[in-house]
């Protein structure tokens, strides 16, 4: 049996021309797809931890947790409980946006979008006159 | 540990939030954003802050911040980045 061996003993390097350049993996400068400017990640941070923790001072939520740390003796579930809850909403806030994203005309994510921002700033202003 | 009370506040502060400021914030910014995690990261950081000084401090926190104020500045800003979106500037692009 001539023909069994074949497989095992291929070991012949044939194939350095396959290789990839590394750097130019990384470093695609045309490529068309990307998004022309790519901010910083830290000014979005910024800008969402920002606007989420004014608009959430002083609200309902923090007035429930308030009150069932109080009422309650451990304080600290009571906070394990409220920042599971939290970091749930906005998870779930984020992977909304990005569906609505995908599934939206630019132009009307944008309308969509103007027209939240303006819903949030009139209930900031109910909270202050409530408040 | 008491599963109780953590089901509790976890139940209560999760109906309370949805649909509520923050997540409208975080969907109109994720929309237009291009790192996501970000905006996730942000908003989970104020959030858990905010209700960390709500246990901390309790009703001191009316004391400590001008919280009508804030949110009167917060109302204005937010109040401009939805009429800049709903109404752009007729030349120029708009950053987004």
């Amino acid at each position: 049996m001539p023909h069994l061996p074949v497989l095992e003993s291929s070991p012949e390097p044939q194939q350095p021309s396959q290789a990839p350049a590394p750097q130019e993996i990384c470093s695609s400068p045309q490529e068309a797809t990307l998004p022309p400017v790519r901010q910083g990640w830290l000014p979005e941070f910024m800008a969402a931890f920002l606007s989420v923790f004014v608009a959430e001072l002083g609200d309902k939520t923090q007035l429930a947790t308030l009150l069932m740390s109080a009422e309650s003796q451990s304080p600290w579930v009571v906070f394990a409980g409220a920042a599971t809850a939290l970091i749930t909403t906005s998870l779930l806030g984020v992977l909304v946006g990005r569906w609505l994203s995908r599934r939206l005309s630019p132009q009307a994510l944008q309308t969509a979008t103007g027209a939240s921002l303006l819903l949030v700033a009139i209930l900031l202003l109910w909270d202050v006159v409530h408040l | 540990m008491d599963w109780n009370l953590l089901s509790l506040s976890f139940i209560v502060v999760f109906l309370a939030e949805l649909g509520d400021k923050s997540q409208l914030v975080a969907i109109s910014l994720s929309g237009n954003c291009q790192h996501p995690r970000a905006i996730f990261l942000g908003a989970a950081t104020a959030l858990i802050l905010a209700s960390f000084l709500g246990v901390l401090l309790g009703d001191g926190i009316g004391h400590l911040l001008p919280v009508p104020m804030l949110k009167c500045l917060a109302a204005i800003g937010f109040a401009g980045m939805g009429l800049r979106l709903l109404w752009p500037a007729p030349e120029g692009d708009l950053g987004g």
